[in-house]
């Protein structure tokens, strides 16, 4: 009798060539919005707060803040995940971050959201 | 110097022939206003590279309060959304949208009068999405505590000098307790301050289905954003559809006023569309700075016009021009 795996018969969705482009680093600090030092090949594009873009940027003074930064950082050359485990390394010296999330593209669209 | 300078945000399709005839009513009205206009939305993309340029920004931060006609946002492509944009970046945490039968619309039943207060800008519409393996996307659904505590603290005051007697938080905190939980127990600790005010919850899938079994039983809801978007929307069906549905984008210092129904490119230009919803959503502007003669006298208007029933647009039955219909208006005002 044949057995059926779990994922033997879903559907499947097309495989394009995937590229790690950079990574969000999710960074809690009560201390307003982070700054950052240059990290290796990562360069911090934009920082939002409750996708919110709070940096670079116009930000309305009334704008509330929470204590939980999405920081946008993206490779400037070519990059591995031995990179951004040298980039987490140093990052977490300096900031305390809850998460972080590669960025992917795949084929030649971003497989991640822009903030507002 | 006039007494109330406000940015007109026309938008595109029929937004600017609509936003003609809403200032024409507005202006017969008596209050002093000076209109700044300024684009947004897809009309700009050309020109400025952008839905929402700098200019019309500027515009609104200097003013503080606008009134906008429908906007299309693209499906699937890189434009975000500029009415999502305007009401992050003005931090417009309130959309306050109100559903209210109206005579002339037959509808099954005696009495709506349901007021939705939803949540402006967290939850899955702060834009953090990623493609996580080429077949799992996932959203992450933000709910704060101090976002939280604001929008109930609105609804509850809002609530309170208007004479509203019960307010519910809509809510699936059964089953995301994290996150709705967090919702929930935010607008039980405000209620607290609020003993004269009824206050209750409701999980989402019974109060939709409530809703359209017996919407008179309902009159305020607190709602995360999610459950707001489309229960607003749902509440603005039952009492006849969008042409009729205003609504209010409100922050603690900065306001911005506008219809909830698309731009209908396809009727661009043949002024047949109904002008009522960016028209009630003047009127709620009105009120917002104080001109409460003002705003009843083309509440009152709009009322004549529909009951008298000669000068109705197309989707009320009628087959008035937009501009008839606000003619229509302006001369009820006068007999008033």
């Amino acid at each position: 009798m044949s057995t059926m795996t779990a994922t033997s018969g879903r559907a499947k969705r097309p495989q394009q060539p995937i590229t790690l482009v950079g990574v969000d680093v999710y960074v809690i600090t009560e201390d307003g919005i982070p700054k950052f030092d240059e990290y290796g090949p990562f360069k911090i594009e934009f920082i939002s707060n409750r996708g919110t873009k709070v940096w670079p940027g116009y930000v309305s003074p009334d704008l509330m803040l929470v204590n939980w930064y999405r920081c946008r950082f993206t490779a400037t050359r070519p990059v591995t995940d031995k990179d951004v485990d040298v980039f987490v390394g140093e990052l977490g010296k300096k900031h305390v971050w809850s998460a972080v999330q590669k960025l992917w593209n795949y084929g030649d669209e971003a497989g991640y959201s822009k903030a507002y | 110097m006039a007494k109330h300078v406000i940015t007109m945000l026309p938008g595109e399709g029929t937004g600017p022939e609509i936003c003609e005839a809403v200032r024409a009513v507005i202006d017969h009205s008596g209050v002093d206003i000076t209109w700044e206009y300024e684009d947004i939305g897809l009309d700009c993309l050309k020109e400025h590279g952008t839905l929402l340029p700098e200019k019309t920004i500027k515009s609104i931060a200097k003013n503080k309060i606008a009134i906008k006609g429908p906007t299309t946002t693209p499906i699937g492509t890189g434009h975000k959304s500029a009415n999502v944009t305007l009401r992050k970046m003005f931090d417009l945490y309130a959309n306050v949208r109100p559903a209210k039968l109206i005579p002339v619309l037959k509808r099954p039943w005696d009495k709506i009068d349901i007021l939705s207060f939803r949540e402006n800008t967290e939850d899955s519409y702060a834009a953090i999405e990623h493609m996580v393996s080429n077949e799992v996307a996932q959203c992450l659904k933000v709910i704060t505590w101090p976002g939280s505590v604001r929008i109930a603290e609105f609804a509850f005051k809002w609530a309170k000098a208007n004479g509203r007697k019960k307010i519910q938080c809509v809510h699936k905190a059964n089953i995301m307790k994290m996150t709705d939980g967090l919702f929930l127990e935010a607008f039980r600790e405000v209620a607290k301050k609020y003993p004269e005010i009824e206050s209750g919850d409701i999980i989402v899938d019974n109060c939709s289905m409530q809703l359209v079994r017996n919407p008179g039983q309902f009159d305020c809801l607190v709602l995360p954003n999610l459950y707001g978007d489309i229960l607003s929307d749902l509440c603005a069906g039952l009492v006849g559809g969008l042409g009729f549905a205003p609504g209010a984008n409100i922050g603690d210092n900065c306001a911005i006023f506008e219809a909830v129904h698309g731009s209908a490119p396809k009727y661009a230009g043949m002024k047949k569309v109904n002008p009522s919803a960016v028209l009630l959503s003047g009127v709620m502007m009105l009120k917002w700075l104080g001109e409460h003669k003002a705003a009843e006298r083309i509440e009152k208007g709009v009322d004549k016009v529909l009951a008298e029933g000669k000068h109705l647009t197309y989707d009320a039955g009628g087959s008035a021009s937009t501009d008839e219909y606000a003619q229509a208006i302006i001369r009820a005002m006068d007999t008033l």
